[in-house]
């Protein structure tokens, strides 16, 4: 249990650092630069990359944040923030997989940045499930 | 103390990330949308470090001839970009260059060089062949305009010659030709050998900007680092 949560907050932090890129990106104005591999600046430019007048990304760091810090406060033996893990992960888990379809059927652009950041959401909701199956287990 | 540890984990973390956030968004050059309006940086401010005098001056093979530009051709400060319609921040770096062509007149010769980044962007080789097009009319500066200027609009549009046929009609060009034009040999022609200048040169991406032979940071084109970099250049020119 307590590797899951220390593998949970080291994937958090990867997160918290991709999220944070975007959103320093996002405030100074800049967009990546055009490459044949890359849709990064179709992607950021868009009216997708801000909710409520804020930066997409800034909330997903704020998410990563927080995913973050119930973790290590479930690993230290907190078992309520344990529990509310779960939900939010998997809440993240459903706004990535929004935006994936946004980028590959509205955009129809992919950014490198936004899929590390699925990946790292998708793995975490691999983690909290497995949580959810052995914890029953364990009991 | 194990109570309080995780917070003070917590914290750390956070602490690290406003830290890096705030540095970053400091060192960051803020980019200068079409609308804004930054001071120019005074030269001897950190701004005057813009400089590609530290890059390499690059010769690559010739591009289409004759090129299309701007300005008179012995100016001390000659700017050759390569560009995609379709990019983003070519689309940034538009009213940008437009800018700096009034501020500097005679002392800036431009250069722009089609560079579609297909597949990446699905309209940019039919908005590169469309401003060649309107090229061989003697138009390529009006088309090149207003393709810019309507990015966002026809951009998003699945098909876009229509849209391009309507921009041949507004800035004056005989439309037949131009529909037969667009997808003619000698505009294709003329994209491939700007496209092979490019590759010549290292450009991976857009937009991608020389000034004298020397490729300007990608950080340094907004149009407040970029004033200092051709002022830079006119000085050690002594002009």
């Amino acid at each position: 249990m307590r590797k899951v949560y220390i593998l949970a907050s080291v994937l958090s932090l990867l997160g918290l650092a991709d999220a944070l890129y975007l959103t320093i990106e996002h405030l100074t104005g800049q967009t990546v630069r055009c490459t044949i591999l890359s849709g990064c600046s179709e992607v950021l430019s868009s009216e997708y990359a801000v909710v409520a007048g804020m930066p997409l990304a800034a909330v997903g760091a704020a998410a990563y944040f927080t995913v973050f810090s119930l973790a290590i406060l479930a690993l230290f033996g907190y078992r309520i923030a344990g529990k509310i893990l779960t939900p939010l992960v998997i809440a993240m888990f459903f706004v990535s997989v929004w935006l994936f379809y946004l980028q590959a059927f509205v955009i129809r652009q992919f950014c490198q940045y936004c899929l590390f950041s699925a990946a790292i959401t998708t793995c975490l909701l691999v983690i909290v499930l497995s949580l959810l199956w052995f914890r029953p287990a364990a009991q | 103390m194990k109570r309080i540890l995780p917070f003070i984990i917590i914290l750390v973390v956070l602490g690290v990330a406003l830290t890096s956030a705030w540095y970053l968004t400091r060192t960051i050059p803020a980019a200068q949308n079409p609308a804004g309006n930054h001071p120019p940086s005074a030269p001897g401010s950190p701004g005057s470090q813009a400089s590609p005098a530290d890059q390499p001056v690059v010769n690559g093979v010739p591009g289409a001839e004759p090129a299309h530009t701007h300005g008179p051709e012995n100016a001390p400060v000659k700017l050759e970009e390569f560009g995609d319609f379709e990019c983003p921040p070519c689309g940034l770096f538009h009213p940008i260059l437009k800018q700096m062509e009034e501020e500097f007149g005679d002392k800036l010769h431009v250069t722009f060089r089609e560079f579609p980044l297909v597949p990446t962007h699905q309209h940019a080789l039919a908005a590169a062949s469309a401003a060649e097009a309107a090229g061989l009319q003697g138009k390529f500066w009006e088309m090149h305009h207003i393709i810019y200027d309507h990015q966002k609009e026809w951009s998003k549009q699945f098909d876009v010659r229509p849209i391009f046929e309507g921009y041949a009609k507004e800035i004056g060009l005989d439309v037949d030709r131009f529909k037969k034009d667009v997808d003619s040999d000698a505009v294709a022609n003329r994209i491939m050998q700007d496209g092979k200048r490019g590759h010549s040169m290292g450009v991976k991406g857009t937009p991608t900007v020389f000034i004298n032979g020397r490729e300007v940071n990608f950080e340094n084109l907004p149009a407040d680092k970029l004033r200092v970099v051709i002022q830079n250049e006119l000085r050690s020119a002594g002009k």
